[in-house]
């Protein structure tokens, strides 16, 4: 069964995790110009830029007609690529980076990112009230110049099942994949750049498909949150996927 | 430059989303902090507008900015000057400066406007803070030892450069001194006058026991200087009553380097230091205008019989009428 979600509005909590999305300086180049591809973290599509640092990247690709090729850049530079113009998907995978947080905080932040099975299994494991450590990953991708989507074998996996740029109205299946299987009741959220408070949620099926009824001009921000127990820590990847659906 | 700096302070590499942003905190003298946030202009205006639904300059956004930015000093939260200033390259430069409470041990430092990872350089030591947390205590910084001996070598310069090359009123007035007579007894006795008269109204002008304008004190300055220079045309040596006006200029140039040693202003710190380095180079400029006109024509002509109508009566004669210009000048500016 496939749930859907209307538009919620949801409070940002000044604790809950910063999204990390990838932002071409043009979604729509000339065929063959140079596309700065710019890395962000941040909330409601408010970043901050994060420079190339070889020793995060584990992928940092871009998959066109021509086929893979690693997004080449300037070491400590923002914007962290370029790419040639053209319809592509853009993926970066980051290296984890290792956090701390207060046991109350991260549960918080939990629920906030609608992983409600980390906080019940935290309770299992009876560490609810302990400091948490965690390790996370980007799995960011991004399509340009019109591109369908396209799996790049990141571990967790948001694929617009068809091209968000050629809906014509029509909601937008979204298919989330951990290391290569359908993940089951993960929350994917969707929002715009220009009215970023109103979030578009539905939870994946046991297909890991989810549909999102998406109506709007200007950039797109989807995103999910997959956290999985690593001995006494715990791993979570971010999975995001950008595009703009104009005005052409 | 920020890798190389995490390299640097050997911090685990793997860690953090490094942005662009550096805080970097200094103690400029004792009892007084600036701190400079060093980011990218666009994505700080992007989040202030956002919050504060109007776009403006940097500058409009005050009050929002400093509600998510947060410097305690022993727990007591300051509110620092905030300039702001952007620069051709798309940065930002914030500086948060002020004084804090008197003896206070340690500061901690808030900016929740990133959400990355950013370096606080904090005199040696370089801590590593994630947008929006809150620092641990960390240690205020005691300006360097050596920062006495700066304080005196920078106002010694300073009260040397009054004299020569930019005060050329005192320089004149110096000379007048010097032209009366050949004596060094003459001199000595002028130059010791001068000396402790404006070092006394220095001192007290600095303290603030005394207090006469500018437009008072600078046109007695040039009559002071234009009565010695006349008073040479018709006097050749050294009469009792020379000295005791001598001392009487002398206070009014004391209140005159007390007013542009107010506008250098004074290290609070080192307030004593910073007076003396200056009164000792403003002797130090007069006995280099002295020795340089001593060597210039005292030592080989002064004993001749044209010295005085030569050197003695034209140069007096010069500085009396850029003395009684300048008078004019003053008086009417």
């Amino acid at each position: 069964m496939i749930r859907m979600a209307g538009v919620l509005a949801v409070v940002p909590l000044a604790l809950a995790g910063h999204d990390m999305w990838i932002e071409p300086a043009t979604f729509r180049p000339v065929t063959g110009q140079a596309v700065a591809v710019k890395l962000r973290v941040g909330q409601e599509l408010l970043g901050d830029p994060i420079p190339r640092d070889a020793r995060m990247i584990r992928e940092f690709v871009v998959v066109d007609a021509a086929g893979r090729q690693t997004v080449t850049g300037r070491e400590g530079r923002d914007p962290a690529g370029y790419v040639l113009g053209g319809a592509s998907v853009i993926g970066y995978w980051s290296h984890p980076t290792a956090v701390e947080m207060e046991a109350d905080k991260f549960t918080a932040y939990l629920k906030e990112e609608g992983l409600e099975a980390v906080v019940a299994a935290r309770e299992r494991r009876q560490e609810s009230g302990k400091k948490a450590r965690e390790r996370f990953s980007r799995c960011a991708k991004s399509l340009v110049a019109g591109a369908g989507d396209r799996v790049l074998g990141f571990p967790l996996e948001l694929l617009a099942e068809r091209n968000p740029h050629k809906l014509g109205g029509a909601a937008l299946p979204m298919r989330l994949t951990y290391e290569n299987r359908p993940l089951a009741g993960a929350l994917v959220v969707a929002f715009n750049r220009q009215r970023p408070a109103e979030k578009v949620t539905a939870r994946t099926d046991k297909n890991g498909r989810a549909v999102l009824s998406i109506k709007g001009d200007g950039m797109w921000l989807v995103k999910a949150v997959h956290m999985v127990p690593a001995g006494e820590e715990w791993a979570s990847f971010w999975a995001s996927l950008t595009f703009d659906l104009g005005p052409k | 430059m920020l890798l190389r700096l995490l390299l640097a302070t050997g911090m685990s590499v793997a860690a953090h989303e490094i942005g662009t942003t550096r805080a970097t905190v200094q103690f400029p003298e004792v009892g007084t902090y600036a701190l400079e946030i060093e980011t990218d202009a666009a994505p700080l205006l992007e989040k202030l507008a956002a919050r504060t639904g109007r776009t403006g300059e940097l500058a409009s956004y005050d009050a929002a900015f400093r509600g998510k930015v947060a410097l305690t000093f022993d727990g007591v939260e300051m509110r620092p000057g905030i300039a702001y200033e952007l620069s051709a390259d798309g940065g930002a430069k914030v500086r948060l400066t002020g004084a804090h409470p008197a003896g206070a041990k340690t500061f901690t430092f808030q900016f929740g406007w990133i959400f990355t990872t950013y370096p606080l350089q904090a005199g040696g030591q370089t801590v590593w803070l994630e947008g929006g947390q809150v620092s641990a205590p960390l240690a205020v910084g005691v300006p360097p030892p050596a920062s006495r001996w700066r304080v005196a070598w920078r106002y010694l310069a300073l009260g040397f450069t009054h004299i020569v090359p930019y005060g050329l009123d005192h320089v004149l007035f110096v000379l007048g001194i010097y032209l009366l007579s050949n004596k060094a007894r003459s001199v000595l006795l002028q130059v010791t006058a001068f000396t402790v008269a404006h070092s006394i109204t220095l001192g007290l002008s600095m303290y603030g026991v005394l207090r006469v304008p500018a437009s008072v004190v600078e046109p007695l300055i040039a009559v002071s200087i234009a009565y010695v220079a006349i008073e040479n045309l018709f006097l050749s040596e050294l009469k009792p009553w020379r000295v005791g006006l001598v001392f009487g200029f002398g206070l009014l140039h004391g209140m005159g380097f007390a007013g542009v040693l107010t506008e250098l202003g004074l290290p609070r710190g080192e307030f004593v230091t910073a007076l003396l380095a200056f009164n000792l180079g403003v002797e130090s400029g007069q006995l280099a205008v002295i020795g340089a006109a001593f060597l210039l024509v005292g030592w080989h002509y002064a004993d001749r019989t044209w010295y005085r109508s030569r050197v003695v009566i034209p140069a007096s004669l010069l500085i009396a009428c850029t003395a009684i210009y300048w008078t004019v000048e003053r008086v009417a500016g």
